[in-house]
């Protein structure tokens, strides 16, 4: 099935009078998926997003319930369910695969997170390929296919005049064919996608376990800000805090964004803390992206977006850190 | 045979929503440490639990922490808080009737099983007697299924030991249970202190508890020093790693393995842990 890109817009205000659908666009500077209306033009040629759209499924405050208390001074929990329907409309293969790793934290290994699960059940993926890679775009040496995303609800790729249409889930067939006054039959070869920006992940996964005392460590942390930004940019970035706000005995518990960056995220009300300097956490993040997640779930926490390359103010670059990995040579283990 | 300890064993629907429940008795064990019995609202025991599991105690307008389920019955469960921060301050506010959030349980359980038949040796430091005394009571419950109890417990002062009724009264009167309690320093306040003094580890070595042929296994819990003190006085007794068991601390947001604070390599303190053997925690990338 094709989608003519003069079909597009039509496709898209038809599908905005029902439901939500984000788009990527600029909104006050910044690039960012938003709700579609009046005044939001997308932007498809848009190579990424500065903002990841995981805040669709993970709002950056995100209410959990609220409670308050009754005439007899008891209290009562109110949860909130707050999802709703939604379409992402262009998300790129790289953000796709992001989804599937916060599916694994959210989903899996035990515990259900519920305000997660809801907004996942009611989100249909439709993902954009790439046609052009921006020169911090480094997907295909994480494994990504820039104009393939396998576990989109529907994947759209550029033929030129026409996006070809290919519905990959139940619920992308189900999407797909109730677009079929915007689609026409035929097929028509995608256009690809050069991705320059390339690191070799052989063997870097094993070696880092042995490098978490690695002088690399503190060489990469020295220049470091901590200011977080490469987290919140971060799709797979997941990590949040609980707190609250209240006004006497009524009041919301909510979760928002928190950062493995700064020292209140580990220390302890005794006064302890296990991450406190600098050293520590940066190890500790990207450990985390190309050891710990995939020795628990199986997978790399990072997908080559490039956003934290871009974005951070000290020009920290995990894809250097990789080429240092890479060369580094690891001293054989002692006999102990 | 290394003590087997399970993982990842706690499972959950809406893990993060509390239950309101009601502080049905509070005990001040020390100056600053309160223990508060909790049932929920229409008088039940608010979850069931294993000996060692984690519990996300607090109140709805302050926030809340995670401690290890002190005791429990078939009726109440028991937390015990000292009080070091903003939530435990006014968790030490409370009075009896109180409506506080809980949820739970989290995290995985002291290995009961796996020591059937071992002498055991609990080692702890201050408010570190409370998660050690969760798998202490479960042994002189079971009391048959064990061998010989030592309970080796230090503070710094005599008004921080927690528990002293059964420390001093209870506990020394059970059979083949053997209490040794020292102070860090002689305390001022206390002069008719006739215990021992001294640090927890260089204590523990007077005491002469060796391994057994791996038949002993000691189970820690204290602050940083403690703990690193004590293991290294075990291993140089001769205890194997695997024998070696402790439950670690790391603030906790969801208690379920998602907010990712407690992470201690690629492993969860409030959802792989809280327990683990020496053994395994060789084996990860630990800031703690």
């Amino acid at each position: 099935m094709l989608l003519s890109k003069q079909n597009l817009m039509p496709l898209l205000n038809s599908l905005a009078s029902d439901v939500d659908v984000f788009v990527p666009t600029t909104i006050d500077g910044v690039k960012k998926f938003a709700r579609l209306a009046d005044g939001v033009e997308p932007d498809f040629d848009m190579i990424n997003t500065t903002m990841p759209p995981k805040d669709l499924l993970f709002p950056q405050t995100q209410k959990m319930y609220h409670f308050d208390v009754d005439k007899n001074g008891s209290y009562h929990i109110h949860e909130y369910d707050e999802s709703r329907e939604q379409i992402v409309f262009g998300i790129r293969p790289c953000d796709m695969r992001s989804i599937v790793c916060l599916d694994e934290v959210f989903l899996t290994k035990g515990f259900v997170d519920e305000f997660y699960a809801n907004a996942r059940e009611k989100l249909l993926t439709v993902s954009i390929g790439c046609t052009q890679a921006a020169e911090t775009c480094f997907c295909t040496s994480m494994g990504v296919d820039p104009i393939y995303a396998p576990n989109a609800d529907v994947m759209l790729q550029d033929t030129g005049d026409a996006y070809k249409v290919t519905a990959q889930t139940p619920k992308g067939e189900a999407a797909v064919s109730a677009w079929s006054e915007f689609l026409s039959d035929g097929d028509a070869e995608p256009v690809n996608c050069d991705v320059t920006l390339k690191v070799s992940m052989e063997g870097v996964v094993d070696k880092l376990e042995g490098m978490y005392d690695s002088p690399i460590w503190e060489n990469l942390s020295i220049k470091c800000l901590n200011c977080g930004t490469c987290t919140y940019v971060c799709p797979t970035c997941h990590c949040f805090d609980i707190s609250q706000e209240n006004r006497k005995k009524d009041g919301v518990r909510f979760r928002c964004w928190d950062s493995c960056m700064f020292s209140e995220y580990t220390a302890m009300a005794g006064g302890h803390n296990p991450r406190p300097e600098k050293l520590e956490r940066e190890r500790n993040r990207f450990m985390h992206k190309l050891n710990f997640f995939e020795r628990r779930y199986g997978m790399s926490l990072c997908v080559g977006c490039g956003r934290c390359v871009e974005k951070c103010p000290v020009a920290l670059d995990i894809t250097r850190l990789i080429d240092d990995i890479g060369s580094y040579e690891v001293a054989p283990a002692s006999a102990e | 045979m290394a003590i087997e300890i399970s993982h990842g064993c706690a499972k959950g629907e809406r893990p993060l929503i509390p239950q309101v429940c009601r502080v049905t008795e509070i005990t001040q064990e020390t100056p600053d440490v309160k223990s508060f019995r909790l049932v929920t609202l229409d008088g039940k025991k608010p979850f069931d639990c294993e000996p060692g599991q984690l519990g996300m105690f607090g109140l709805l307008s302050y926030g809340e922490c995670m401690f290890v389920v002190s005791a429990q019955s078939d009726e109440w469960v028991q937390f015990t808080v000292k009080k070091v921060g903003l939530v435990t301050e006014q968790l030490h506010n409370l009075s009896v009737g109180d409506e506080v959030s809980l949820r739970g349980p989290y995290g995985n359980w002291w290995p009961t099983e796996s020591c059937r038949g071992k002498d055991m040796l609990f080692i702890a430091g201050g408010i570190g007697l409370p998660p050690v005394r969760s798998f202490l009571l479960y042994c002189l419950e079971h009391r048959e299924d064990y061998g010989r109890i030592d309970l080796v417990y230090s503070g710094s002062k005599y008004d921080d030991l927690v528990f002293k009724e059964q420390l001093f009264d209870i506990w020394p009167n059970e059979p083949d249970m053997h209490v040794h309690v020292s102070l860090y320093h002689e305390d001022p306040k206390h002069p008719e202190w006739k215990g021992d003094i001294g640090y927890t580890a260089p204590y523990l070595e007077t005491l002469d508890l060796g391994p057994e042929d791996g038949n002993r296994v000691a189970v820690i819990c204290g602050g940083p020093s403690l703990s690193r003190t004590c293991r290294e006085s075990l291993l140089k007794a001769g205890f194997d790693e695997g024998n070696i068991l402790t439950t670690l601390e790391m603030r906790m947001k969801c208690g379920v393995g998602k907010c990712g604070r407690c992470n201690m390599g690629g492993h969860f303190i409030c959802l792989d842990g809280p327990i683990f053997s020496l053994a395994e925690i060789a084996t990860m990338h630990s800031d703690v």
